[in-house]
């Protein structure tokens, strides 16, 4: 039998370019199917309301504050990533615990794209999870009318942390196909995540800064408002838990059996690359130093995020003079006005007394740790300086209204007699003290005032046993200075009020 | 060609039945039952956590934080070995397993009571290396609390999220600790001698390992 010209020749076949994608595309929908992370969902769901929303209800409706505790140190990463790590170790070991290695080493595809599939499904769920219940928080806080910029950068932290977990516990399933992987990934996962906080909680600078949970500097008081969130850090821990994840995964290509000697090359290649990203992102950790708006890194820093958030500012009046809020601050307006009144009619016409008072971005101090920051008294004409970020507020973290506006006024006349960043001279003190009780603080309150959570270290005069008596030599001169007729208090003021910014009088000169 | 009318092997064809006394035919039987659940890995991972522990309390390894805080690592393993416990009940046999005998549910007892003891006394081992929150007092009531929810997420979710339930209770515990809890349900934070506490987590045992005996792991295809 021949072939004769007269018998028609078949047409080719279209060339298959598209099976490969194809196929891959039908391999992650099945693994997508028989993944055993939906199971496991809910709890997490219910997890993340009770650790990372719930508790966050409780602060003041900013940004910075609200996701401080769920993103800034971590909480969402805690609430998924040893879940996550849990069960793709349990997608990992699936085949060798089943005992069908062998039957799936057989197949077309090489072994570790099969592996690869089954740990993108795991991965597509939980990130798809993640994605989703960050987004249903910020929605929630949107209602609640919770201001400023949400934090994305540190969003997409936790997103791939999530992937770095689950490559993890996959890593971990694959290497030890027993029961036992799955808890042993979940449950150090978790004792990770804790030493992560272990050391972060203490460590302001230097490679822990990579740590997931580590919350030292990477949220300021004002991001999202007065000035942007920095990437900086974030760009880092995304390199660092990316480098991981590929490490992780790529170590199964070089397992034997996982494919053909160009694809382990390949694998040799990512997990090189992996490790490389991983160190790089700690090497970039170390040169990291603490800003005005964040923690920044000069080799990832864009001047660009340098610049403030412009805003039109929302504006009251406080015996005259206007003071001027972040609209962020709106709420807190009617509160810091009323607080700064008393002391700017006191001292109304006095050199150096401020004409308006307008809110600054306030920094995060490691050594000042949650405390307050100073006002400033600035420029000319003056003008009061406030960071509000960094000072108390009316309702939050169990301030009252009353706390808050003392602490105000506290730092209002602090900034007038030129103490600025320090407890001031003992003269500055007495006339501190004075100008208080001339605003209706008593002389003999102000210790418990100065030992009150919020205010700036040189504040603090509490030991052990709570705030001392307001006795001694400056407080003897402030009663004097207070007991002066208003008017004397005023000529004093005004004549002397150079030299004792200065610095230069002393107790004895006072009147 | 048809088997009908042959009633017995012929003689041969297959092995006598062996013979065992009745106490090592249960001890036997205890063994196998032992193996199948990979009770020898599961002794082998308590004492690594015994190991884990002996060495966070002599190196101090502790959270920033008050005396709740102190003690979570030390409840993170107690938690990890309740887990261990707890995904040691995975049956692989299913079905074929409850045709077998009436023995299964008294295996399965056994088997829980037996590794939650383990569990206590590698980790008791492991306390001596430094001053462990609570004592062997708390130590016994969270092993014991943890590990009952632990089987019970075994009857809910099945043995291979068996270690989810723990590991929940831990992360509710971390929330619940940063603010002084009175409930006794978070049993870590009551005082050892808390009967409110101590009763909560013996109670949750106790359903814990009478569910597991009763109805086994849930079993799902996901396994």
């Amino acid at each position: 039998m021949t072939a004769t010209t007269g018998t028609a020749v078949r047409p080719r076949p279209p060339r298959a370019t598209g099976a490969a994608p194809m196929t891959a595309a039908r391999l992650l929908r099945i693994e997508l199917r028989r993944n055993a992370m939906p199971l496991i969902l809910p709890l997490i769901a219910a997890l993340f309301w009770f650790d990372s929303y719930r508790p966050s209800t409780a602060t003041p409706p900013l940004y910075v504050l609200r996701t401080f505790w769920n993103m800034g140190q971590g909480h969402t990463i805690v609430d998924f990533g040893p879940f996550v790590a849990g069960v793709a170790a349990w997608m990992g070991s699936r085949d060798r615990r089943r005992d069908v290695g062998d039957l799936v080493a057989a197949t077309a595809r090489p072994r570790w794209a099969g592996q690869l599939a089954t740990w993108a499904a795991t991965a597509v769920w939980a990130v798809a999870a993640y994605l989703i219940l960050v987004g249903a928080l910020f929605a929630v806080y949107a209602r609640q009318g919770v201001q400023g910029q949400p934090p994305w950068w540190w969003a997409a932290v936790g997103a791939t942390a999530v992937i770095a977990f689950s490559a993890a516990g996959f890593a971990v399933g694959a290497w030890w196909p027993s029961r036992f992987a799955a808890p042993v990934a979940a449950f150090g996962a978790f004792l990770a995540l804790m030493l992560s906080s272990q050391t972060g909680f203490s460590s302001f600078s230097g490679w822990a800064l990579i740590l997931p949970t580590n919350s030292n500097g990477n949220f300021q008081p004002d991001s999202g408002m007065l000035y942007p969130w920095l990437p900086d850090l974030p760009i880092a821990r995304i390199l660092f838990l990316g480098g991981l994840a590929a490490a992780a995964l790529s170590l199964l290509g070089l397992l034997p059996g996982a494919g053909g000697p160009r694809l382990r090359q390949a694998a040799a290649v990512v997990t090189l690359a992996g490790v490389a990203a991983a160190g790089t992102s700690v090497v970039l950790a170390r040169t990291a130093r603490l800003g005005p708006h964040g923690i920044f890194i000069p080799a990832l820093h864009d001047a660009a995020n340098d610049g403030s958030i412009s805003y039109t500012p929302v504006c009251g009046h406080a015996a005259g003079i206007p003071v001027c809020l972040n609209p962020a601050y709106q709420s807190y307006l009617a509160g810091v006005t009323a607080a700064l009144a008393p002391v700017a009619e006191e001292v109304a016409g006095l050199p150096g007394a401020p004409v308006r008072a307008t809110q600054v971005g306030a920094a995060y101090d490691p050594r000042e740790g949650g405390a307050g920051q100073a006002m400033t008294i600035t420029g000319s004409p003056p003008v009061l300086g406030m960071p509000v970020g960094a000072l108390g507020l009316a309702g939050a973290f169990g301030w009252t209204s009353g706390e808050a506006a003392g602490q105000y006024r506290l730092l209002f006349v602090h900034a007038f007699t030129g103490a600025g960043h320090g407890p001031g001279t003992a003269a500055q003190r007495a006339v501190q003290a004075a100008l208080l009780q001339d605003i209706g603080v008593p002389i003999a309150t102000q210790p418990q005032l100065l030992s009150s959570v919020g205010l700036p270290s040189w504040a603090r005069t509490g030991g052990p046993h709570g705030p001392p008596p307001a006795t001694g030599p400056v407080y003897a001169a402030a009663r004097r200075f207070a007991a002066l007729p208003r008017a004397i208090q005023h000529a004093w003021l005004a004549a002397h009020l150079g030299a004792l910014r200065s610095g230069h009088l002393t107790l004895g000169q006072l009147p | 060609m048809t088997a009908a009318g042959i009633h017995s092997t012929p003689r041969g064809t297959a092995p006598a039945e062996a013979a065992y006394p009745p106490a090592v035919a249960a001890l036997r039987l205890a063994w196998l039952h032992a193996v199948s659940r990979r009770v020898p890995a599961a002794l082998g991972l308590l004492a690594a956590l015994g190991v884990l522990l002996w060495v966070a309390l002599h190196y101090h390894w502790n959270i920033a934080g008050g005396p709740a805080a102190r003690m979570f690592i030390p409840l993170t393993i107690e938690a990890a070995a309740a887990a261990v416990v707890a995904v040691g009940m995975y049956g692989p046999f299913g079905e074929l397993e409850h045709a077998t005998g009436r023995w299964l549910p008294w295996l399965r007892l056994t088997a829980a009571v037996a590794l939650t003891a383990a569990a206590f006394g590698a980790l008791a081992a492991g306390a001596t290396g430094g001053n462990l929150p609570g004592g062997s007092v708390a130590l016994l009531r969270n092993i014991a609390g943890i590990t009952g929810l632990g089987l019970l997420a075994a009857v809910v979710l099945g043995g291979m999220l068996a270690w989810a339930g723990p590991l929940a209770y831990l992360l509710v515990t971390e929330v619940a600790l940063a603010g002084s809890p009175t409930t006794p349900w978070v049993w870590p934070a009551r005082p050892p001698h808390d009967l409110g506490g101590a009763l909560c987590a013996a109670g949750v045992f106790a359903a814990g390992a009478v569910l597991i005996a009763v109805r086994g792991p849930r079993e799902s295809r996901h396994d």
